[in-house]
């Protein structure tokens, strides 16, 4: 008898990654549908500091999988570590961060069990007979809800969906979790990491506030005015496809359906009319402010403020009201 | 050396072209049905490779009759063979079922290298590729900005909350391109001439069942958030104003 929720913890660097408070929310919204208990499984080599910050964040039980092969992110090795935990726990279900290995990982092992999945989840209900998971389709327009029957079900969060856990003042236990991964063989080899380049995806994907700028901006050089008001807010840079595809900005700085997706806690749309490609990676950023001239930009639908007016004259001017 | 390279590919119907029927909050599709935007980019990762090392590239799909256009698409931008499995309509598979039936299909061909796009521009979830390579015990890179043969296999660069992560991939893998691995080409018209006169065959397809315990209901737009503050026809310095002020009562400056 399968019970209980399992998430997929991840950390970088001696700290959680900022999807895994994300997916201790998620795993609370699962647990409060399901039942059971909830467990997170921290993979890594090294993690005893992120596991005491996991430890406190409201999951029941914190295990932790400690291999010098979980050190740096392969398919091989985090599928054969969360084999072995599903196999140990027998969890209901078991659910992955929004994150390139969580989206990596889910659908892997739903494949190793046969059981269903569903990738990419902004909200999660049901009961413990039929897990109710809905996923964004169609470049986020339109949502469906896929049900999860079984005794065993794969989830990935989406980025963003879930709000970050904060520090609950009681403390879960710490436990290790015996994992043999002398049969996961080095077929995909980590040669290194380059950080992104300068304010590249990783301080964008984590920053509170982003400022983006589109072909509203005119010209490459006009992005100063974005770049000055991403300072005076401690933002993070960002571009819209099209001026990305027009070499003004680099790609690691795209938001959208081919590039990055954000959920800061502000997100300023500057210049940028809102195509369905470029809303699909912002809109779960907690407050939208939109800047355009055109009344009638889609990104005004799904703005928390917008000015309608020209961006020349308006964003000059917030950068001097917010000196 | 020689690489014998499979793309696996979808059709979708053109993202563009879909609306959100204002009453039922259903999606409706335009008639346009296309070669995904990622599977695009995989084709062009594997003409490159071909191009470079030689060798031969094989698109397969899964789908309706219809599919045959996406895959000519990718013959006539340089693929030399087609392959269709044929179901009624890949969407109403779950993604399990569906990797199955490719995995049925790719277990019969050799090869050195699968690429696939990282996302369908449809249903988006980006669970096939790697279910495939489960299923057929090879390991997946995901995310691959950058894809280069080296002595011993890839050399790949990928796209990760940290930064690029490099590594070094043995083959058979299967590798996910995403977007920023290349720029596709268009076909030209001589492609799109010569594609005529290349295999397109249907295989045949073990009998498809879904995997039980899954089912989703059709998408349909979800409620709308409570509209936001929307100022207009007032000059840049008050409504500045109103803006830093909103922005002050919620801590956000």
């Amino acid at each position: 008898m399968s019970n209980g929720i399992l998430i997929i913890a991840e950390s970088h660097e001696g700290a959680l990654r900022p999807a895994s408070l994300e997916l201790v929310t998620a795993g609370l919204a699962a647990k409060a549908a399901v039942g059971g208990s909830l467990t997170a499984l921290l993979p890594g080599s090294n993690v005893a500091g992120p596991a005491t910050e996991l430890a406190g964040l409201g999951v029941d039980t914190v295990k932790v999988a400690e291999d010098p092969k979980l050190s740096a992110f392969t398919t091989d090795a985090w599928a054969a570590a969360v084999e072995a935990a599903v196999k140990a726990l027998d969890p209901r279900v078991v659910i992955f961060a929004g994150t390139t290995s969580g989206r990596d990982l889910a659908p892997r092992l739903a494949a190793r069990f046969g059981a269903p999945s569903a990738a990419n989840v902004i909200a999660i209900g049901g009961s413990s007979d039929t897990i109710v998971a809905t996923r964004p389709v169609l470049g986020g327009r339109v949502q469906t809800d896929v049900s999860l029957g079984g005794s065993l079900a794969f989830l990935s969060a989406g980025p963003g969906a879930f709000e970050k856990a904060v520090s609950t003042g009681v403390t879960a236990p710490v436990e290790a979790l015996a994992v043999d991964l002398s049969g996961v063989s080095e077929r995909v080899r980590v040669t290194g990491l380059a950080a992104a380049d300068s304010g590249g995806s990783s301080s964008l994907a984590s920053a509170e506030v982003v400022v983006a700028g589109g072909r509203g901006l005119k010209e490459p050089a006009n992005f100063a005015l974005v770049e000055e008001l991403a300072g005076k807010l401690g933002g993070a840079v960002a571009a819209s496809r099209a001026v990305v595809d027009a070499g003004w900005r680099s790609h690691h700085e795209q938001i959208g359906q081919t590039g990055k997706t954000v959920s800061p806690k502000l997100y300023i749309a500057v210049g940028i009319s809102g195509a369905v490609q470029h809303n699909v990676g912002m809109q779960g950023s907690e407050a939208i402010v939109a800047i355009n001239r055109d009344p009638d930009a889609p990104i005004f639908k799904i703005a928390s403020f917008g000015i309608v007016g020209d961006l020349f004259e308006i964003v000059p001017e917030l950068n001097r009201q917010l000196s | 050396m020689a690489y014998s390279i499979v793309v696996l590919v979808k059709q979708v119907p053109d993202l563009n072209a879909v609306r959100v029927d204002k009453a039922s909050g259903k999606p409706l599709l335009g008639d346009q049905l296309v070669l995904g935007a990622a599977d695009a980019i995989a084709v062009e990762a594997a003409l490159q490779l071909k191009e470079a090392h030689g060798g031969e590239v094989t698109v397969v799909s899964a789908g309706p009759p219809s599919v045959k256009d996406a895959l000519q698409r990718a013959l006539a931008m340089g693929a030399d063979r087609a392959l269709l499995a044929p179901i009624d309509q890949a969407n109403a598979l779950d993604t399990l079922a569906l990797s199955r039936v490719l995995a049925g299909v790719l277990s019969g061909l050799t090869f050195d290298i699968l690429i696939t796009g990282q996302n369908s521009d449809d249903y988006e979830s980006g669970q096939v590729p790697a279910q495939v390579a489960e299923l057929l015990g090879l390991p997946q890179v995901s995310w691959v900005t950058k894809l280069v043969a080296v002595d011993g296999g890839l050399a790949i660069e990928r796209d990760t909350e940290d930064g690029k992560q490099q590594v070094i991939a043995a083959t058979p893998v299967v590798i996910m391109a995403a977007d920023g691995l290349n720029e596709p080409r268009y076909p030209s018209l001589k492609g799109i001439m010569a594609a005529k006169k290349k295999p397109l065959e249907t295989v045949e397809v073990a009998a498809v069942s879904a995997t039980t315990d899954i089912t989703w209901s059709d998408p349909a737009a979800p409620q709308k958030p409570p509209a936001g503050i929307i100022v207009q026809d007032k000059p840049a310095a008050e409504a500045v104003a109103e803006l830093v002020a909103w922005l002050r009562t919620k801590n956000l400056a």
